[in-house]
Order: structure tokens, then sequence, then C-alpha cells
């Protein structure tokens, strides 16, 4: 199990000049401890418009950032937006590589396409379209990365043959990831060899069926890229306290900020109707189930808040469901304060990680016996 | 308004245009009651809809509302209606908190278009266009639930949001391009109320109706703590 850290940007108003800089700042914070502690990834979502939840429109800009003031730990677009209108392909494979090659190979590249009518609606883009733009980007990025000359004559795009350069540090390319909210893009994701980067919260139960069911397709997939990404990374909060009470409290409260801010976004699916998008809005497991405005934003089984011992339950539970890396979710709204959120991830990493480095350590023994074993000798 | 002890009215067959616009912002937060949220960005719903069949017989109905939310529940909080039957009108006030008004409400469907009108005393107030109907799966379709704000003897003066959230089973469904051609804001209780850009339009066939009224919200009060569950 690998662990990483999970950034959306979110800022809350009263804005001043000093709102943005302060979040960016705790954020770089939040990543260099992260870094010293062993946690493996850093990921930044690319979202437009989305005031006060996400003022994260340059992912590229910040994850650089994040570059140069770490060592190890790993660089994720969570989610570059693959609709022309916001992003052209080419500029998409050329900052990923610049990323890539001043970073050491660090980059790890996710995909995606919005789910708000916020955002499309914004670029004037059709959601009926975003599914097949999306498809289109991920068949061409690797090719980009690794041919000497490119051209592509497309639905979203075409070019002539052009030296699409630099090319990315790691060979034959970055990993490559597409973010699943919609029902069945996961499936979109095994067949083309596309590692799933989950961005809905909780539902084991079904999630564990997925996981499932993505492993079997993507056994037998279409890579689109030179090489098959199969890990299942999912995303969870992170609030860690020796006292289990506070953690769940402050936990909840930072989740249910989060799913209510969420729920003020207008969803792609709400505002247009289109089969594109089956499922109600950026994370939809926060809305609630009832249709009372009383009932409280759920709070969905799995969560990582509490005490150590609670939120090693709850990884285990994800690690059982066939999930390779979960990553966190660390505050919203600012509603933690800084102090907070650090002891948090010192504590995660002081007592959670641990068990899972140690168990990775004797399934990787038990596996060499098991082999040695089968070869007789 | 009364007790909320409203049966419901289940209605088959009910045709009903909806345009989605985008609006501008400045008004949202006077325009809403604190209970409730804008959404990002604002949008308003126009609705033109004809029932042919009710407990009062046979009706056309227009609405404007607003889009927001609910704490993080999709509402349209309904700014005003307007049926062409006095008998609809003094139903839904006071069974359901519309605020509806007698108008001449009609629906037509042409080939290249699907209009809804509104005149009040042979002037258009409201004339809301889906262009280009093209089929699509009823599936796709979300419309959100009313809030309408009650005022009556009952609630004191002060008002009480009453939830209205109807079914569909949607038979037939399409989907076009959105025109508003008239929209006076002064009859609709919209002021500043402007349409900055359009979304969509839907045209559908669909079972739907009243129904029983289940919550209600203080307008005063946040939506997570202010809703009183009545069944």
């Amino acid at each position: 199990m690998k662990f990483g850290i999970f950034f959306e940007l979110s800022v809350p108003r009263p804005w001043d000049r000093e709102s943005e800089r302060t979040v960016y700042e705790r954020a770089l914070e939040q990543t260099r401890l992260a870094d010293e502690l062993g946690f493996d990834q850093v990921w930044a979502v690319e979202h437009h418009f989305l005031e006060e939840y996400s003022h994260c429109p340059a992912p590229e800009i910040f994850l650089t950032a994040c570059a140069m003031q770490t060592k190890k730990i790993r660089l994720g677009h969570g989610i570059v937006v693959c609709v022309p209108q916001i992003n052209h392909p080419v500029r998409i494979a050329e900052r990923a590589a610049v990323l890539d090659i001043i970073s050491g190979g660090r980059l790890e590249m996710g995909t995606g396409r919005s789910a708000t009518w916020t955002e499309l609606g914004g670029f004037g883009a059709s959601p009926d379209d975003t599914k097949k733009t999306w498809d289109e980007f991920v068949r061409c990025l690797p090719k980009m990365w690794t041919q000497e000359r490119f051209s592509h004559k497309g639905t979203a795009f075409s070019m002539p043959p052009r030296a699409i350069i630099p090319k990315p540090y790691q060979k034959p390319h970055p990993p490559m990831w597409v973010a699943v909210t919609s029902p069945g893009t996961e499936i979109d994701g095994a067949d083309r060899g596309l590692g799933w980067l989950g961005l809905t919260f909780g539902g084991l139960e079904e999630q564990e069926k997925r996981i499932a069911e993505y492993r079997r397709r993507i056994k037998v997939c279409e890579p689109v890229g030179e090489i098959v990404n199969d890990q299942v990374n999912t995303v969870n909060f992170l609030y860690c306290h020796q006292d289990d009470e506070t953690g769940v409290n402050v936990g909840r409260r930072l989740q249910g900020t989060f799913g209510y801010m969420a729920a003020q976004l207008l969803s792609a699916r709400e505002a247009y109707p289109t089969p594109s998008y089956p499922a109600l809005g950026l994370l939809p497991q926060l809305r609630p189930d009832g249709d009372s405005p009383s009932d409280s934003v759920r709070v969905p089984e799995g969560l990582c808040i509490g005490n150590p011992d609670r939120i090693i339950e709850a990884v285990k539970k994800w690690e059982s469901a066939g999930a390779d890396r979960v990553n966190f979710l660390l505050n919203a709204m600012e509603v933690v304060p800084q102090s907070a959120v650090l002891a948090s991830l010192r504590l995660f990493a002081k007592e959670v990680m641990p068990k899972f480095r140690e168990s990775a350590k004797s399934r990787k023994t038990a596996a060499v016996k098991a082999a040695v074993l089968a070869s007789g000798s | 308004m009364g007790d909320f002890g409203t049966e419901a009215w289940e209605i088959a067959g009910v045709e009903l245009l909806s345009l989605t616009l985008e609006i501008d912002d400045r008004v949202m937060t006077s325009a809403l009651p604190p209970a409730l949220h804008p959404t990002i960005p604002p949008v308003a719903y126009f609705t033109v809809a004809t029932y042919p069949d009710s407990p009062v017989g046979a009706f056309a109905l227009a609405q404007v509302r607003l889009g927001c939310r609910a704490a993080a529940l999709p509402r349209g909080f309904l700014l005003r209606a307007y049926s062409d039957s006095a008998a609809v009108c003094e139903a839904l006030g006071q069974r359901w908190g519309y605020d509806c008004r007698l108008a001449d409400v009609r629906l037509r469907r042409y080939h290249d278009r699907i209009e809804g009108t509104v005149a009040l005393d042979g002037r258009e107030v409201l004339r809301a266009s889906l262009l280009d109907p093209q089929p699509i799966s009823g599936s796709s379709i979300f419309y959100v639930s009313n809030v309408n704000l009650a005022r009556g003897p009952e609630q004191g003066g002060r008002g009480v949001l009453v939830q209205v959230d109807p079914d569909y089973t949607f038979h037939r469904a399409e989907r076009g391009a959105p025109e508003l051609g008239t929209f006076d804001h002064a009859s609709w209780s919209a002021a500043g109320i402007d349409p900055v850009w359009p979304v969509t339009a839907t045209f559908v066939r669909c079972d739907t109706g009243f129904p029983r009224i289940r919550y209600v919200m203080d307008p005063n009060q946040l939506a997570r703590t202010g809703t009183r569950k009545l069944r």
C-alpha cells in the first residue's frame, strides 16, 4: 500500500491579497513534510472557476514548485482536463514532459474530462463530447511522447507532422491514469491500460466489485501507451489524532465542509442532459442519501479519520478491497489549522504507515518463498 | 397555505418544456432566502407545462425558478407561477405554497421548435423556446424539485419554504437550444434576474404531479438545521 496527499486548494471567503498565497504556501509546507515522512505521491487537481472549492487551475506550476522543494515524492496530475477547449493535447504533452524532466522522472499523468457545467460551460465545451475527446487525447499523448514526429487527423484536433519536444525523462513515458467518478469509467481505463485514479470517497463494497472487474479487464487490455498501469488509487480524507474522538470530530468537519462545497457546484448532468454524465455531479458519494435538506452530508465508510488504530483498520479495508494506493485530502476551506494538519501527517507516518510497509514486506517474502517452493529448489 | 396535509395529485401525460439559462449573479444573495445557497454559476429555470387532467380539470402552468441548494441538495426556488385555471391557482397556492396567478399560458409544438408563452391581459410576459428538438433518453434528464415560499395567515406572516418534489416517469424526451424571447421581469417578481448565457432546453412527455408535502423549511435558517419533516 502506498500513500499520497491530494490537493484541491480550496480558498474560503472573505478573500484578500494573501488568501490564495497562504493556501498555496501551506500546501507546499505539507508537501515538503509528506516527502520527508515517506509519502509516495502528491496530486493536484485541475479546476477552473470553482470559487472557494478549488483555486488550482494550473497544477503543472504548483507541481513544479513541489518538485523543486522535495526529493523523492512523485508528482501527480490529478487530473489534466482532456477537453480541447481547455487544453490542447500538444500543450499537455509538452508541459508534462518538462515537469517530468525537471523532477527527475517523478510524474504521474492523470487524465480526465471535468464533471461540472461550471467548467465546461465556461470554456464553451459540450458535455456530449468530453468522453470522446478524452479518448482521443489519451491515445495520442503516449505517441507524442515517444514518436520523433507526431501527426494526427482526428475529431477533437488534427495536426501535420511535428517534433513534439521535449520527451519525458521516464522511459518509455510516465505512468498514465484516468480519473474515475462516473460508473463505467474504470472499465474505459482498464480497456486502455490506464491506472484507476479514484475520485470518489467510500462505498467499500461497491468499490470492491468494481476493482475486481477492473482487474479482470485490464489483463486483456489493448494499452494506449507503451506500458500498462494496473494500479488502483483511491482518495480519502485524513485526520489522525491520538484522541479518537477528536480525530473523528475534526475529520467529519473536514469531510462535511468538503462535501457541502462540492454540492454547490453545477454538475454537468444537472445542467445539461446527456448520457455522457450518468453520475450526478462531482463526488456524488458525498451527497446525502435522503431527500431532506436536514440530512447530513453522508459520512462514507472507510474514512481515515480518528486515532491511528481506527485508521489502520480503515486502510486495511481498502487494501482488502483491492486498492494499491490511498491519497489523502488533508484540509478543506482551511477548517483544520495548519499545525494540526502537519501533526496529523506526522502521527500517520509514525503509527499507521509502518504497519503497511511491514505487511508489504511480509507479502513479498511470502511470494518469494512460494516461488522457491514451486520451483522445487 | 393550510396545515400541509394535502393529498397528492398524480397526473399522466404531462408535457413539459424546461429552459435552463445562466443568470447574472449580482442579485443572487438577495433573491434567495438565507436558507438557500445559489449554485455556482447561478441559473434560472423557465418551465411551461400542460396537465391534461387533475381534480380541478386540465390546466397549463408556467414557472420561473432560481437554481439553488438546500444544504447539499439541488432545488429550484419559485419566483412566480402562472396558470390558465383559477381553480389551479387557488389549489396550488393553498396546498403547495405556489405564488400562482391567472394568465393565458400556452405550449405549442412546431416542426423546428417547441414554444411556451404566457400573456397577461393580452401582453406577452414570457416566450420560451426549445430550438431544433432532438430525441434523447429520459434517463439523462434531471429536474430539480421546487422550493416555494408560502406566505399566509397560517404562517403568521413569516413565510415558510415548502419542498415540492414530484417523481417523473418519462415517456419521451427531447433536447435542444434554449431561446428566451420575452421575459418581463416585473411580472415574474424577478427584478435583477438577467439571463446571460443559454445552457439547455428539454421537452418531455411524462407522468408526474404534485406529491404530498414531506418537508418544510424556515426561510431564515440554513436548510441543514431549519428543515422540518412532516411525514
